[in-house]
């Protein structure tokens, strides 16, 4: 049997996966959005406050992912067994590079442009908001990006503490020693992950362009 | 215009591109060098899956090739699963790991059950020589077989000895299982079938290594370990009878590769001198010696040959 036959035969499985993958990449990725970005602008001007944050970040990229499932789960409210600590472990993972992009790319707006916006009389949040996001924006967008389609491949992880998604057809494939079941969860992902890129890569031009 | 851009495009990427060529040779030089100096010493590859025991057993493997023999061994452990390790050791990226024969027999051979352990590794031992040209060695003396574990308090205030006694309360527990237990012909499906029981619920699906934290956080009441698993005693849970004999034998064994055996035939020595020598008690306190009080496998596998006098 090929992993296409097996796919068509089990296409029930494989789209209610999908969607399970897509809402936990949502959930994660919506709440390392509303941490990230806010956090990345609010530490522009904080050079110090920044290294400590962005350090941080990087410290929890590197806990494994099981170690922190392990972690989570006798953490009330937002541990225990199922969606939400994949989701929680899932954020964590998601916030970096859209911390670091945001930082980066405010940061690195010619000064002499925010000069001449001062200039023309503009508060410091006019020109945060009508000058540095939107010249930052390419480089906020590339950071999303880069989140996103990590995001659609860790999510593969949250399989392994009862969260559902497309890892599930890995795990069960891994422990079935068969191929097949693997892919049925490995293509997908990955076809997930292409769309998503292409997606936000459409965005990121476009936004450029402006 | 158009000509100086392209001009200026060549500039650029001419140096880049040699010096990508340049790193590319370099690669291919180290990994060639590299592998030469592999073959000069002749090595042996001890593979494992991703759990104590198999890290324990692997390290057992080592420790005896290396004392038995002039070969150097290089430790490929926590290989992730029974598959990548079947996989690793036909291919020959690997030459043994630690198998158990009631695994071989249906997860790898997807052969049907049998309860009688003589049986099945007189099977496994035949089918395996045939398919992939590989040896199952005599056993090592424990059977490693699926183990149902409830919290030791609810043993206690319960009174659960055996599986069937978890019948009455199963309605009202969680269970919680690995992807392997659900998806093997002697898993799940088969198991609640025989015992009648019914759990509030789908079971839990997580990964081997966060079941008993979950177990120990309540957060499932029931959850299928190994029997020889370290964390039982030390988190104080209860391993119950598998009273209606529905398990089929997971005997641990050996498999060697028979390429390796035929080249270097005091390999098959020093590992069948392990033959019988560890009993399922000994088999946990290894596992609890890594597991619960955190020692170095080879510390712990060093103790054991000098206890079996090995």
């Amino acid at each position: 049997m090929n992993w296409y036959e097996f796919m068509l035969r089990n296409r029930s499985e494989v789209f209610e996966r999908t969607l399970e993958h897509i809402g936990l990449v949502g959930a994660s990725m919506a709440i390392s959005l509303v941490i990230g970005l806010p956090l990345g602008i609010a530490l522009v001007r904080r050079a110090k406050l920044q290294r400590w944050v962005i350090g941080a970040a990087n410290v929890v990229q590197t806990i494994p992912s099981l170690a922190l499932f392990g972690f989570l789960i006798p953490v009330p409210w937002i541990g225990g067994v199922g969606a939400s600590t994949a989701i929680v472990a899932l954020s964590l993972y998601a916030i970096l590079p859209i911390l670091r992009n945001t930082c980066t790319g405010i940061a690195e707006v010619d000064p002499a442009v925010i000069e001449s916006a001062r200039g023309m009389g503009m508060t410091p949040r006019q020109v945060l908001w009508q000058v540095q996001l939107p010249l930052a924006a390419p480089v906020l967008l590339a950071g999303i990006r880069v989140s996103t389609a990590m995001c659609i491949g860790i999510t593969t992880i949250a399989a392994a503490i009862g969260a559902g998604g497309l890892g599930v057809f890995i795990f069960r494939g891994l422990a079935m020693v068969n191929n097949q079941v693997i892919l049925a969860g490995a293509i997908p992902a990955a076809c997930l992950a292409i769309a998503a890129d292409s997606g936000l890569g459409y965005f990121q031009r476009s936004s450029a362009r402006r | 215009m158009n000509s100086s851009h392209t001009s200026v495009r060549r500039g650029v990427s001419l140096p880049a591109t040699g010096s990508l060529l340049l790193c590319v040779f370099a690669f291919l030089f180290m990994l060639a060098a590299g592998g030469c100096g592999k073959r000069a010493v002749e090595t042996i590859v001890v593979g494992s899956k991703n759990f104590t025991e198999q890290i324990v057993l692997a390290e057992l493997f080592a420790q005896e090739i290396e004392a038995h023999s002039a070969l150097r061994v290089e430790r490929r452990l926590n290989l992730g699963g029974t598959f990548i390790c079947h996989d690793a050791l036909v291919s020959g990226k690997i030459d043994l790991y630690p198998e158990y024969t009631g695994t071989a027999l249906t997860a790898v051979l997807n052969d049907p059950l049998q309860k009688d352990p003589a049986e099945v590794l007189h099977h496994v031992q035949e089918e395996y020589r045939a398919r992939f040209n590989v040896e199952v060695m005599r056993p090592l003396g424990f059977n490693n077989t699926f183990a149902m574990i409830v919290r030791g308090e609810d043993a206690d205030r319960l009174h659960l000895r055996r599986i069937s006694d978890v019948a009455p309360y199963a309605p009202k527990w969680r269970a919680g299982f690995g992807y392997e237990f659900m998806e093997r012909p002697d898993g799940y499906r088969g198991w609640i079938t025989a015992y009648g029981l019914h759990f509030a619920g789908e079971p839990r699906i997580l990964d081997l290594g966060l079941l008993y934290r979950a177990l120990a956080d309540k957060q499932v009441d029931l959850v299928a370990g190994n029997s020889t698993d370290g964390v039982i005693a030390s988190l104080h849970m209860v391993v119950l009878e598998d009273d209606l004999h529905y398990f089929p034998p997971y005997e641990a064994v050996p498999l060697v590769r028979r390429a390796t055996l035929e080249k270097h035939p005091e390999v098959r020595d020093a590992i069948g001198m392990l033959a019988g020598k560890i009993s399922v008690d000994e088999m946990r306190q290894m596992n609890y010696a890594v597991d619960g009080e955190h020692r170095d496998p080879a510390d712990v596998v060093r103790e054991f040959r000098k206890a079996k006098g090995l």
